[in-house]
């Protein structure tokens, strides 16, 4: 008897990286979508973002990379995420990651990453088509 | 699946929490969950608490108020209290989708449990609340919570609604909101316990603070809010000019919620539950209900009339379940 409801989404963008100009775009695109989009900002540390996915009761983590950190910042965030009990938590990254990387981070449990010029409805379409049944 | 969630709230379980807070916010399965909210097992870690004070901030968006509650955490954290945030923002109509945007301008840090911040997606038409916000505040003080701050959308005039659900309501103007015929307008002025006049690092904040203290001057000599003054003071997250000040104020309040003084709140009650109740028995495609909805919908029998049998129906036996 559970009703269909709106996807929450979290976006942000870890470490050191003040590039939010892609991040705003695709906040924007989910929010028409009818998404919940919860945008929990800049420069934030792995643990904060764990942090906000958890009080949010998110089904997906968007995370947005221009720094080339992402090796570093993402497997943390990973991390930090299984410790916490949020593995059912879909992660997605986008930002500047280059090819070699796409499947590492694919390994580490990423669902997917969508690089500069991704349109936006094959995002919305990603997150709609690997949700539950619960989500409109 | 719901008994273990209550357990692990019970628990002091803060996903399961957030869970929760994602069910009432749906209204889903709301009487359950406030009920098992309420009454810990034996032997759990919650231990019953007093009441919460719950604090409301309205004003137009972009006066600050993401910002002044970011700056609030830290001073009742500082005290040792524990605090949970509300913050709503607007759903489109259009979409349903929503840009949850204030916990960016909330600073908390990762580990400290003393706070718990939740973002909500206000639907228009409901006092610029999100729904069943008078449960999700019960949420919240059965898990313990000594502060609740709730952000309102922020529509501005005539967003009053809030009032009765709280204890304390906070009104934020800043410089060069308008002119004083403004506050003259029903609405804002009459509802709120206490004004601050935010970013008064900026010019015109001792005029705009002259203007609403002389339009609640007109309210006193006519003798109609003599019976609680409204606190009126200058304060600004910037500079951190009178935010320990504000917090004082607001400490002090007397707590006006669940005093059992208003029929009204008692009427708001018996309202949810039979929304509940319609909701549950539409979905199951309940008979009795199909047939009163169906001779309605055919005309055959008046609207109150209707209406009438629909309440008779909901408090019968069979509904009671629900």
């Amino acid at each position: 008897m559970i009703e269909p409801h709106p996807l929450r989404v979290v976006l942000a963008k870890v470490g050191l990286d003040g590039h939010d100009r892609g991040i705003k775009i695709v906040a924007r695109a989910l929010r028409d979508a009818g998404m919940q989009v919860i945008y929990a900002g800049l420069w934030l540390t792995p643990e904060a973002v764990v942090r906000t996915v958890a009080e949010e009761d998110a089904d997906w983590l968007g995370l947005s990379l221009l720094s080339g950190a992402h090796m570093t910042l993402v497997p943390r965030v990973l991390q930090l995420l299984r410790e916490a009990g949020l593995e059912h938590v879909g992660v997605i990254v986008g930002g500047i990651i280059p090819e070699n990387d796409i499947p590492k981070l694919l390994e580490m449990g990423v669902a997917r990453v969508f690089g500069p010029g991704t349109p936006l409805p094959e995002i919305v379409s990603f997150l709609r088509e690997h949700s539950g049944a619960s989500h409109a | 699946m719901l008994k273990t969630l209550l357990e692990r709230f019970h628990r002091r379980d803060r996903l399961a929490l957030a869970r929760l807070v994602s069910m009432v916010a749906r209204g889903e399965r709301v009487e359950e969950i406030l009920a098992g909210v309420g009454e810990p097992a034996s032997g759990a870690a919650s231990a019953p608490r007093g009441p919460a004070r719950v604090i409301a901030f309205t004003g137009s968006g972009g006066v600050g108020k993401s910002t002044l509650i970011g700056k609030l955490i830290e001073q009742v954290r500082a005290e040792g209290q524990s605090v949970a945030v509300l913050a709503c923002d607007p759903q489109s109509p259009l979409s349903g989708g929503a840009l949850l945007g204030d916990r960016f301008r909330m600073p908390v840090r990762p580990d400290d449990e003393g706070v718990f911040i939740r973002s909500l997606a206000a639907a228009g038409g409901h006092g610029a609340l999100a729904e069943h916000l008078a449960d999700l505040i019960r949420l919240l003080e059965a898990f313990g919570f000594d502060v609740v701050l709730i952000e309102t959308v922020g529509a501005g005039q005539g967003d009053t609604e809030v009032r009765e659900l709280v204890d304390v309501l906070v009104l934020l103007l800043q410089p060069e909101t308008g002119d004083d015929l403004q506050w003259e307008k029903a609405g804002l002025l009459e509802v709120a316990d206490v004004i601050a006049l935010h970013k008064a690092d900026l010019p015109g904040a001792e005029r705009i603070e002259a203007q609403v203290r002389a339009t609640l001057a007109l309210g006193v000599s006519a003798g109609l809010s003599a019976a609680s003054p409204v606190a009126v003071l200058r304060i600004s997250s910037r500079s951190g000019e009178g935010i320990k000040e504000l917090w004082q104020i607001l400490a002090a309040r007397p707590l006006r919620r669940g005093r059992r003084t208003s029929g009204r709140d008692l009427l708001r009650l018996a309202q949810q539950m039979l929304a509940a109740r319609f909701a549950v028995a539409e979905a199951a495609g309940q008979s009795e209900l199909q047939q009163l909805l169906a001779a309605w919908q055919q005309g055959e029998i008046a609207s109150t009339q209707a209406a009438l049998a629909l309440v008779n129906l909901l408090i019968s036996a069979p509904f009671q379940q629900v």
